[in-house]
C-alpha cells in the first residue's frame, strides 16, 4: 500500500498577494504615516559597513584579523562616522513620542524596536508593512519605562547577527539617574512613584559570530521572488547554512572576549562604591542559549522592558532575587534589569557561558567583573 | 476566499470548520467533550510535505476513531478532556518497531507495544482519570528523543470543570487577580477571557525535523539517540504542523481578534531546540511553565521554551501600547491614513507577527526567511468590535 503524504496545501484563493509579499516585502518611504508631534527626534542610517578588529588570540573561522560587520550608524554623530557596535543607544523618556528618521546607504532594510509596541508600519517588519526605501520616519510611543533593543528585520537571521541592533533605554519621569521599579527592599525606594535612583548605569549585551556568516551577502539564501508562483518549490533556496550556528567569536557589549582573560574595558566591566544602586541592563543579543553567573546577589526589576510589580499592567509579577554565584540562563533578545547594592567592598566575577541552543556545548566563556570599593 | 471571509473562519475558534477546499488544521481533530472519552489511535508512517515541497518521512499518531476526522497527523490529534474524565485509549501499533505513548510530566503511559509483525500483540489499551487542568505533551518515550523527534508526539489539554481560568480551583492569586480584571478594569477595556467551548485558545506545538534522520527511519536503520542528540542539525522548524507564510493567516494558529479579546495560547516544544518566542504588539503573561501556575506572572515579550517544555501564555489583545495619540481615539480615527494604506495589499487589518528570536529557526532549507517558526495576531477591529476597514 503506498505510503500516506499529508501535503502542505497550497496558498489559499486570493492571498496570492499576501504570499508574495510575505517573500518579498514591497518598498516604502516618506512618513510619519498619521503623525502626532514628536516631543523627540533622533535620526539612524542602515548599514554602515565596518571591520572590527580582532584581539590577538581571536580569529576568523580563515585566519582573518578582523569581523566584517554590518552597523547602524547616527548621521547627526560626526565621530567615527557615527557608527558604532553596538549601535549608539537611544535614551527617551516615558511619555515621549518619538520620531526616528531612518536613511539606508546600501540595499533595503528595516529598524523593529523590539519590546515597543506601535502600528505595524512603525513596527519595522517588512512582510507586515515594508522595507525602507531611501527614508522612513517611524514614529511611536515609548510609554513604559525599561530596557528595550532596536534592529534591522530583514533577512533577520543574517541582518541581526551582523550587527545591525543598539539598546533602546526609555527612563522613568524622574530622569536617567533612576529606574522603574517596585522593590520595596531597595535603597531609596519610592513607593508612591515606583522608582529607585541609580548611581551607576551599565549594559551588559552579550553576543555572539560565527564568522563564516559574516562573509555572506544581505540577501543570502532568500527566497526567489515570483509573483506568479510566490510559494513554488521552485523559488526555495536549498543550499543554505543559516540553520547552523556554531559561533567561534563571543562579546559583552561589543568588546570581543579573548578566551580566558576577562574583559576588563570600561564599557563591560563595573565599578562602584559599597551601598551604591547598580542598574545592569543584561541584554541576549546572540543566538545561544546563555547562561549567567553573577558573584553578587542580583534584584530582577524588570524584564523585557517592563518593571515588575509596578501598576497596572505589571502589577501580577514581582521582583525576585538571583542569589550570588547561581547560574541563570536566558534566550535571544530577552532583557533583565539587574538591580545591585553591595555593602562590601571586592572584586566580583560576571561569566558568561555561550551554548548551542540545541545540543548545549559550551562554545566560549566570557567574564568580566564589577569592582566595588 | 477574500481576506475578511478568512479572518472569519479564524474566529471559529476550535470548533473544526471547513470552508471551500480549506483542510481542517489536524491540531483539532477532537472529540466533543464527555465525562468518558474512548479513543482509537495507531502508530503509522506518512510523508508530511514540508514548506518547499521535499516530503520528509515521519512516525506519526493516527486518529482511528472517536475524533472528528481520521488519519495520521503532525502533530498528532488533539485530546481534549475535563480534569476527572475517565479516557480510554486503544493503541494499535502498525509500524515494524516498538512504540509507546506517555503524557509528560505525569505518570499516565503504555509500556512497549510490540510491533506490527507480533501481531496480534500490537495491541494496547491505556485507561486514565484526566490529570489536574493544563498543558500537556503526549510524546512516545522510547529510545527518548528519537520516536518523538522522528513525529510522534501531540497535546493532551485538560480543561478545569469551572471558573474563571484555564485552571479552575488550581490557580495562584495572582493568575486569577489577572483573570478577574480582563474585561472589568481600565487597563483591560473589553472581554474577559472565554473559557471552552467558547473559548479564545490556541496551541502552538514547535517542532524541528532534521530530514537526514528521518530518511534513515525510511531506511529501517537503526536511529542511536546519543548520536540524534550530538548531530540534530533541523532544516525546519514548525508550529502545529505548518511554517512561514503557511503558519501566519491560519485559523487555530494565528491569533485574530478584535482589541480587548484576550487569547490562552498553549505552547508546546517536542524538539530539541531551545525556542525563544517573541510576541510583537503586546506583552504576554506567562501564566504557567511545565505544569506548575505561576503566581508571579511576569508581563514580557520574549520566554523561553525548551525541550519537552509547556508554557500557557495569556495575550490580553490590548490596543498596541505605543501608538500616539489620544487613547480615547479609536484606532480607525487616529490612524486612518496607515489602515487605508495599500502595500501590495492593504494594512489592514493590523498584522504583527510572532516568532522564535533563536534566528535560525526562522528559515527553512537553511535559509528562505521567514518561512519557519512564525504565525501573526491580527487585530482585526477597534475594542468596541467596529471592525477596521477591508
Amino acid at each position: 500500500m503506498a505510503i500516506t503524504v499529508i501535503p502542505r496545501g497550497d496558498v489559499p484563493l486570493g492571498q496570492e498577494h499576501e504570499f508574495f509579499k510575505f517573500v518579498c516585502p514591497p518598498t516604502f518611504g516618506g512618513g510619519p504615516v498619521d503623525a502626532q508631534p514628536a516631543t523627540i527626534k533622533f535620526a539612524r542610517k542602515l548599514d554602515v559597513m565596518a571591520d572590527l578588529p580582532l584581539p590577538a588570540g581571536v580569529k576568523t573561522y580563515n585566519g582573518g584579523n578582523s569581523l566584517r560587520l554590518w552597523l547602524i550608524a547616527d548621521p547627526n554623530d560626526s565621530s567615527s562616522n557615527g557608527a558604532t557596535f553596538p549601535a549608539k543607544t537611544i535614551r527617551t523618556k516615558k511619555g515621549d513620542v518619538v520620531w526616528v528618521d531612518t536613511g539606508f546607504s546600501f540595499n533595503t532594510h528595516t529598524i523593529h524596536w523590539h519590546g515597543i509596541e506601535p502600528t505595524p508600519m512603525n513596527d519595522g517588519v517588512g512582510h507586515t508593512s515594508f522595507e525602507v526605501s531611501g527614508n522612513f520616519t517611524y514614529q511611536f510611543a515609548t510609554n513604559t519605562a525599561g530596557t528595550y533593543i532596536y534592529h534591522c528585520h530583514k533577512n533577520t537571521v543574517l541582518h541581526f547577527i551582523m550587527g545591525l541592533y543598539g539598546l533602546f533605554v526609555v527612563d522613568p519621569p524622574q530622569g536617567p539617574k533612576f529606574a522603574a521599579a517596585n522593590a520595596p527592599g531597595a535603597f531609596g525606594f519610592d513607593p508612591v512613584n515606583f522608582s529607585v535612583p541609580i548611581d551607576v548605569e551599565a549594559a551588559w549585551v552579550p553576543g555572539e559570530f560565527d564568522s563564516i556568516w559574516n562573509d555572506l551577502g544581505h540577501n543570502a539564501f532568500m527566497q526567489k521572488c515570483d509573483q506568479n508562483d510566490p510559494a513554488g518549490a521552485g523559488t526555495f533556496t536549498q543550499n543554505g547554512f543559516l540553520n547552523r550556528f556554531r559561533p567561534d567569536i563571543v562579546h559583552i557589549t561589543g568588546v570581543v572576549s579573548v578566551p580566558g582573560n576577562p574583559i576588563t574595558d570600561p564599557r563591560v566591566s563595573v565599578a562602584a562604591k559599597t551601598n551604591q544602586n547598580i542598574l545592569v541592563r543584561l541584554v541576549h543579543a546572540g543566538y545561544t542559549v546563555q547562561e549567567y553567573t553573577l558573584g553578587l546577589d542580583a534584584t530582577v526589576i524588570g524584564e523585557d522592558g517592563h518593571p515588575l510589580g509596578v501598576p497596572p499592567f505589571d502589577k501580577y509579577s514581582f521582583p525576585f532575587v538571583i542569589p550570588a554565584n547561581t547560574p541563570f540562563r536566558l534566550t535571544s533578545a530577552r532583557r533583565y534589569d539587574l538591580l545591585l547594592n553591595s555593602p562590601n567592598a571586592g572584586v566580583f566575577p560576571f561569566q558568561v557561558k555561550f551554548m548551542d541552543w540545541i545540543n548545549g556545548t559550551v562554545y566560549q566563556t566570557a567574564q568580566t567583573t564589577v569592582t566595588v570599593v | 476566499m477574500k481576506r475578511r471571509d478568512f479572518v472569519k473562519v479564524g474566529l471559529a475558534g476550535m470548533s473544526a470548520v471547513v470552508v471551500g477546499s480549506m483542510e481542517i488544521p489536524p491540531l483539532f481533530r477532537c472529540v466533543a467533550r464527555a465525562a468518558n472519552l474512548a479513543f482509537d489511535m495507531s502508530f503509522t508512517e506518512a510523508l508530511v510535505e514540508m514548506i518547499d515541497k521535499t516530503q520528509v518521512y515521519h512516525w506519526l499518531f493516527s486518529a482511528d476513531a472517536g475524533f472528528a476526522t481520521t488519519g495520521p497527523s503532525l502533530p498528532g490529534p488533539t485530546i481534549i478532556a475535563t480534569y476527572g474524565d475517565k479516557i480510554t485509549i486503544n493503541f494499535t501499533n502498525n509500524l515494524p518497531q516498538p512504540h509507546g505513548f506517555r503524557i509528560v510530566g505525569t505518570s499516565i503511559g503504555t509500556g512497549v507495544i510490540p510491533n506490527v509483525n507480533k501481531a496480534p500483540a500490537n495491541k494496547f489499551t491505556l485507561t486514565f482519570t484526566a490529570p489536574p487542568p493544563g498543558t500537556y505533551l503526549y510524546i512516545d518515550p522510547f529510545y527518548e528523543p528519537v520516536n518523538r523527534i522522528l513525529g510522534l508526539h501531540g497535546a493532551f489539554i485538560s480543561l478545569p470543570k469551572g471558573g474563571n481560568t484555564p485552571y479552575g480551583g488550581k490557580t495562584t492569586p495572582n493568575v486569577q487577580q489577572l483573570f478577574n480584571d480582563l474585561g472589568s478594569t481600565p487597563q483591560f477595556p473589553g472581554d474577559p477571557w472565554l473559557p471552552p467551548p467558547a473559548n479564545r485558545s490556541l496551541i502552538w506545538l514547535f517542532h524541528q525535523v532534521d530530514p537526514w534522520f528521518n530518511a534513515r527511519a525510511q531506511a529501517g536503520i537503526f536511529i542511536n539517540p546519543d548520536t540524534l542528540k550530538a548531530k540534530f542539525l533541523p532544516r525546519y522548524f514548525l508550529i502545529s504542523g505548518k511554517t512561514g507564510a503557511f503558519a501566519s493567516d491560519v485559523p487555530n494558529i494565528s491569533i485574530v481578534g478584535n482589541i480587548g479579546e484576550p487569547h490562552l495560547i498553549r505552547i508546546l516544544n517536542a524538539g530539541l531546540a531551545n525556542h525563544s518566542p517573541h510576541l510583537h504588539a503586546n506583552h504576554f503573561y506567562v501564566l504557567s511553565k511545565n505544569l506548575v501556575v505561576q503566581n508571579n506572572v511576569l508581563n514580557i515579550d520574549t520566554f523561553t521554551v525548551g525541550p519537552l517544555d509547556t508554557v500557557d501564555w495569556l495575550v490580553p489583545m490590548i490596543r498596541p501600547p505605543d501608538i500616539p495619540g489620544l487613547k480615547s481615539t479609536p484606532l480607525r480615527q487616529l490612524i486612518p491614513h496607515e489602515l487605508t494604506t495599500v502595500l501590495y495589499t492593504l494594512q489592514s487589518p493590523l498584522m504583527y507577527p510572532m516568532h522564535c528570536h533563536m534566528e535560525m529557526s526562522q528559515t527553512a532549507a537553511g535559509g528562505n526567511y521567514p518561512q519557519g517558526l512564525i504565525t501573526h495576531m491580527i487585530f482585526t477591529g477597534d475594542v468596541d468590535k467596529v471592525p477596521f476597514p477591508v
